[in-house]
């Protein structure tokens, strides 16, 4: 395959782990925990999508290669996420009196949960949306990029979403209140903000994200209970990469881990793809050891910079 | 008669969450004898499951260490499972590929170590240097997983070492050259294969045949049939040497915990600065506790793979540290006492599934439209009730008792020091500490350990700052 056709992947692969990322990093600045179950809000997510998608099925006309249904399959994906996130506050987080470790391990009791009744539901095994594959894009063949219509309406939908994001938090009141929150959450207590309002509307915008990023992860490879979970790291790996608490820091840390991941076929024979090394330069390095190798960059980063690429300076 | 009310006596001395956890082992016990009795339950299978409780225990005792003592919040438990019990399977296995056949260890001509068979000639058995080996590879990557992640903040920890976690499965299930990847290696040997006595000792002990059991006065009742032949000495060794290094584990962490040492760990755990102001250098404490804790990991691990005689990367499944971690915290952080009640119901939950999915009739005997479907496929998938009780169980252990169901009260304090302070007219020493304990006041040292989100609050603390 060409470096092409990898940065291609790893721009769809990167699109999925924004979109979960930047929901982490929100609710890891505002509930102030890093949240274990947030990969298995993203399968609560594809689950929920894939449901939805049985029931109304090829709906309507069809949009890059999807056919409306889906789209409605998506929104339905991303309230579910979103709801079932703001049940288990109320339930679960808001009622405990208890530092920010024991919120992280009861997030794993949550994740656990989440995941049992899925798969007390649909077993364990891997399902699929009932899409017909498409064949890749003809223009781009020619670059040496096999690329779907289904890649590109992922990448074009994760846009528009942190798009909308961006435009949320800059220009309207609740977007100034989140931020005056996740940066100084007394300050902003004494100033009259409702802040238990805001945390809820967080849990709601993230874990949205997430199920929109599962939804997704779900169209690129294929439905598992464990899919959220497997992924739960390398969303980790982006978000200390962006700087815990940044929203544009995860962008830019999802998409860098994104495309490391994607990019790791390249190693063993980098001399061939860059100028002037030898052409038998190469980091002998399979694509199995790809989680592994964005793992160790999150640990390194954790060590060098612990504030990340955009965050401030670590308290 | 005076036994019967010392008995009672010493019940109503304990606790209310003590005499509960009694009641639970009690009961526990009692329907494992039921099982046996009836012949519903195998002694052999019996002592399989003993050895994993005690297999558990170890593990939560080396979770213990780290983070009931220390506080440091280590999600690689499994890693360090897998790490001991690879390196006792790579040297014993029969499809290892880098087994002990033809192993020599020479120095300027002069054979040092040489193995035949399954003994290293003339030294030691094959599965002592198995041990060995796990223990010593444990402690090296202990180290090496240590120096980066020890100085991280708490949750930077859990997340670090999650990661290196994974980074370490990834590497047994893909080396297939060394592990013999997703295959496994298989054919290992018992632990005392190879011994002098021991080795030979279940092939040579009679077969038992146990057919009626004889009450005096009521006559005889034909209750068991079954015969004890050689795999039940083998499992009763198997479950005597998962005691043997319980005991010894328990012994030298009690020991430990109460030493100036274990108080270090304890201040390091509620007050890292205050440790650091006292002159103690908290990152060789931390270190010192993570590998002590790592290498008693890689014990279990030891006896796992000897147990089972068949290891795989499954082992190193991060679902494995979160059972660890279970027995931890509803136990009671910081608690051996509580690490043992935490062992036993994790085998409770494990087992307990699978026997309810065995016992749960196929279909709802009720024929209602929705509730028929929704029963079929939960019984189908009902291997995930195990996750479910998992996951509810660390919710409503941190909801309701985030302290845990024993919380280390008495076990911080030597016996003798408790003898002294119970003057006459004074009351219970005993009382005084769990009242202490339960309304945070600082003057004991045994309190600081009795809230296992101390680091956190105090984390929660700097971030507010």
């Amino acid at each position: 395959m060409s470096v092409l056709e990898y940065l291609a992947n790893g721009l769809v692969f990167s699109s999925i782990i924004v979109l979960s990322s930047i929901g982490l990093s929100l609710v890891y600045s505002i509930a102030n925990f890093a949240n274990f179950a947030h990969g298995d809000t993203m399968t609560v997510g594809a689950y929920t999508a894939l449901v939805t998608f049985g029931f109304v099925g090829t709906l309507g006309a069809e949009v890059l290669g999807l056919p409306l249904g889906f789209f409605l399959a998506l929104v339905v994906g991303v309230a579910v996420a979103a709801a079932v996130a703001v049940l288990t506050h109320k339930i679960v987080y808001e009622p405990l009196d208890i530092g920010s470790i024991g919120l992280l391990i009861t997030s794993i009791g949550v994740a656990f949960v989440y995941r049992a009744i899925i798969q007390l539901g649909f077993g364990t095994g891997f399902v699929e949306f009932q899409i017909p594959l498409l064949r890749p894009i003809e223009a781009l063949l020619p670059y040496g990029i096999r690329m779907t219509l289904h890649d590109v309406a992922i990448v074009g939908s994760a846009a528009v979403l942190v798009a909308g994001l961006h435009a949320l938090l800059q220009y309207t009141d609740l977007g100034r209140k989140m931020r005056a929150t996740a940066d100084n959450p007394s300050l902003a207590r004494v100033s009259g903000i409702r802040t238990d309002r805001i945390e809820i509307w967080t849990w709601v915008i993230g874990a949205g994200l997430a199920g929109a990023g599962g939804v997704f992860l779900g169209l690129y490879n294929n439905i598992s209970p464990r899919m959220g979970f497997n992924i739960l790291l390398v969303v980790f790996a982006a978000v200390i990469l962006g700087g815990i608490g940044s929203v544009y820091g995860a962008m830019v840390g999802g998409f860098l881990i994104g495309m490391i991941n994607q990019l790791t076929p390249i190693l063993p024979r980098l001399g061939q793809e860059i100028p002037f090394v030898p052409e038998s330069f190469g980091i002998p390095i399979g694509i199995e050891y790809a989680n592994a190798i964005v793992f160790l960059i999150m640990v390194a980063v954790l060590l060098v910079r612990p504030s990340g690429i955009a965050g401030e300076e670590a308290t | 008669m005076s036994a019967v009310d010392a008995a009672r006596g010493r019940f109503a001395d304990l606790t209310r969450a003590e005499q509960g956890v009694v009641g639970f082992v009690v009961l526990l016990a009692a329907l494992l004898l039921f099982g046996l009795v009836t012949g519903g339950l195998a002694p052999t299978y019996f002592l399989y499951l003993v050895g994993l409780v005690g297999m558990y225990v170890l593990l939560s005792f080396g979770l213990n260490v780290q983070w009931g003592y220390t506080g440091l919040i280590n999600f690689s438990v499994a890693a360090f499972f897998g790490i001991g019990a690879y390196g006792t399977a790579l040297l014993t296995a029969d499809n290892s590929p880098i087994g002990a056949d033809g192993w020599q260890f020479s120095l300027a001509g002069v054979e040092l170590v040489w193995v035949s068979g399954a003994r290293l000639y003339g030294l030691l058995p094959l599965t002592v240097l198995g041990l060995l080996v796990a223990v010593a590879l444990a402690a090296v990557v202990a180290v090496a997983i240590g120096i980066p992640t020890l100085r991280l903040r708490a949750d930077y920890l859990a997340i670090a070492s999650l990661g290196l976690a994974e980074v370490v499965r990834l590497l047994f299930l893909n080396q297939r050259g060394v592990t013999n990847g997703s295959a496994g290696l298989r054919g290992l040997p018992g632990f005392f294969d190879g011994w002098p006595v021991l080795g030979t000792l279940p092939q040579t002990l009679p077969g038992v045949q146990v057919h009626e059991v004889a009450v005096p006065g009521l006559g005889s009742t034909r209750l068991l049939g079954f015969t004890l032949g050689a795999p039940f000495w083998q499992a009763l060794l198997n479950v005597g040497l998962v005691l043997a290094m319980v005991a010894v584990v328990f012994a030298v962490l009690r020991r430990v915990h109460r030493s100036p040492w274990g108080r270090v760990l304890r201040t390091i755990r509620s007050d890292e600065d205050l440790a650091e102001a006292l002159g103690k250098d908290t990152y060789a404490f931390k270190m010192q506790s993570f590998v002590l804790g790592s290498v008693i990991m890689a014990l279990a691990g030891v006896f796992y793979a000897h147990l089972n005689l068949f290891v795989s990367p499954g082992n190193l499944e991060p679902i494995n540290t979160f059972y660890v971690w279970i027995a931890v915290i509803l136990g009671g952080s910081g608690s051996n006492r509580g690490a043992i009640f935490g062992g036993f119901v994790v085998i409770a939950i494990r087992e307990g599934t699978r026997f309810l999915g065995e016992v749960l009739p196929a279909s709802f005997p009720l024929d209602l439209p929705l509730v028929t479907s929704t029963y079929a496929t939960v019984v189908n998938n009902f291997a995930s009730t195990r996750l479910l009780a998992v996951g509810l169980l660390i919710i409503l252990v941190m909801r309701f008792r985030p302290q845990g169901v024993l919380p280390p009260q008495r076990e911080l304090i030597w016996p003798a020091s408790v003898a002294a302070s119970a003057g006459p007219g004074e009351t219970d020493p005993r009382e005084t500490v769990t009242e202490d304990a339960a309304a945070g006041a600082p003057e004991t040292g045994s309190d600081s350990d009795a809230e296992p989100d101390d680091p956190a609050a105090r984390n929660g603390g700097e971030d507010d700052e």
